[in-house]
């Protein structure tokens, strides 16, 4: 089933600042640092690098195979354990209703 | 701190009031009593321009009655054309029925009214005008039957502070998305009525601990305060990003003449909105600098909500002692 971010959810992604991560990741653990603001009834979130790269990807044409497809190619780790991270990861999202099937 | 301002290149809000102008004269309002120049509509829908080149999600409008603003449908049209998501703080004294039908229509996200006492007569003497506790909950009905999503405020202040459970009846009634419960601000006539109205730190501590608990054991109410200074309450959730006053940090307030300031309650004008660049402002104002970096004083200095609180609301402290890294005059502790 595709995943799609909930529409009520309102987010930024900061491009500078993934920038920034970006070139820090060339030769850092930087992971626990985002770039995507999420707020959701005014309280302000922050996702970290995996979770706003598997935010970005949640755009409704993508099940999670096709996530872990798209991240395997830019993380360099055992897909195994990556599948199981981007698979908590959105089920933590949907419990808090900011990510969806459909 | 400095890690979530180094990770904001631009602000999520801006609180801007295009008119000082109003029906009321209420008597905590900070703006009344202001004389400024505004600018024109074509100005403002340039600005609306700006904000959205700079990525700036939200816009809530306040003033000043906001429905005193004769083009303010257009406006929001506009802004709302241009992806942004505008809400605003009303009186709602004008709001009828075909005008929540127009600010559906225009596009509002949400539409906020102010009730600051579940008493009528008490709520219209605090606000000086006859009948305006009864227009105000016609609004939310108003806006209810029209779809718009609504959020209510509520000035915290002598006249409703044991009975602030009163608001979440009305806003129950309303099916209010939101409560703010806002605690006392000292600018403006809020500064010269303080005496009258203003809680003593004492009764602060009191009415959070006691409000505080009741959020936390009502999940089906949304209540929301603003005051850092609850940060010293048990309960308080520390998880939040942005930690003491968001001025400055999340938001910036721009008047009506396009001055920016930090927010409405501090009257240090940082840039003009007309003719600055918002993002080299918000990225190298040195008033910005200080507000985020505040130096702990007095008993700050050895308190342990500070990682949390950081001393307060910034403006009240600016208000009151005249220096920003005092400790907020309302604090208890
Ligand atoms: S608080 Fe709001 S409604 Fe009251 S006088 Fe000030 S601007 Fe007008
Ligand atoms: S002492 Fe300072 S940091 Fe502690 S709660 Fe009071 S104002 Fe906040």
């Amino acid at each position: 089933m595709k995943i799609t971010r909930n529409e009520d959810i309102f987010f930024r992604k900061e491009a500078e600042t993934k920038k920034e991560v970006d070139e820090l990741l060339q030769d850092e653990e930087a992971d626990d640092k985002g770039y995507i603001t999420l707020i959701d009834s005014g309280t302000m979130h922050q996702l970290n690098y995996l979770g706003g790269r598997i935010w970005e990807l949640c755009d409704g044409s993508r099940n999670l195979f096709g996530i872990v497809d798209v991240l395997s190619g830019e993380f360099d780790v055992d897909e195994e354990d990556l599948k199981s991270d981007i698979e908590d990861f959105i089920e933590e999202l949907m419990q808090r209703g900011w990510l969806q099937y459909g | 701190m400095g890690k979530v301002v180094a990770y904001l290149k631009t602000p999520l809000t801006i609180n801007w009031s295009l008119s000082y102008s109003c029906n009321f004269s209420c008597s905590h309002c900070y703006s009344r009593g202001s004389n400024i120049s505004e600018v024109t509509t074509d100005e403002i829908m340039r600005v609306v321009d700006k904000i959205s080149a700079a990525k700036i999600p939200f816009i809530n409008f306040g003033g000043g009655e906001p429905l005193l603003i004769k083009d303010l449908l257009e406006i929001t049209k506009y802004a709302v054309s241009k992806n942004l998501n505008v809400s605003m703080n009303s009186n709602g004294f004008l709001l009828d029925k075909n005008m929540a039908i127009g600010l559906k229509d225009a596009g509002f996200a949400t539409v906020g009214i102010s009730i600051d006492s579940a008493v009528p007569e008490i709520h219209d003497t605090f606000r000086n005008m006859k009948g305006s506790f009864e227009k105000a909950t016609a609004a939310l009905q108003n806006l209810r039957d029209a779809g718009v999503k609504t959020t209510m405020s509520s000035v915290i202040s002598k006249i409703n502070h044991k009975d602030f459970q009163s608001f979440v009846t009305i806003a129950e009634k309303y099916d209010v998305s939101q409560l703010f419960l806002h605690n006392f601000k000292c600018t403006g006539k809020g500064f010269d009525n303080r005496e009258e109205f203003d809680l003593s730190p004492e009764e602060w501590k009191e009415f959070y601990i006691e409000a505080l608990a009741y959020k936390n054991s009502n999940k089906d109410i949304d209540i929301s305060f603003d005051d850092p200074v609850m940060a010293h309450v048990d309960g308080f959730d520390r998880n939040a990003l942005v930690k003491g006053s968001t001025c400055g940090k999340v938001s910036l307030h721009i008047r009506p003449n396009g001055d920016i300031t930090p927010c409405g309650f501090i009257d240090i004008v940082i840039g003009n909105i007309i003719t600055d660049d918002i993002k080299d402002i918000w990225n190298n104002s040195e008033v910005l600098g200080k507000m985020r970096n505040k130096t702990p004083q007095g008993k700050c200095t050895s308190c342990a909500s500070y990682e949390e609180c950081v001393g307060g609301c910034t403006a009240r402290s600016l208000a009151l002692t005249g220096d920003i890294n005092n400790p907020d005059p309302h604090c208890w502790v």
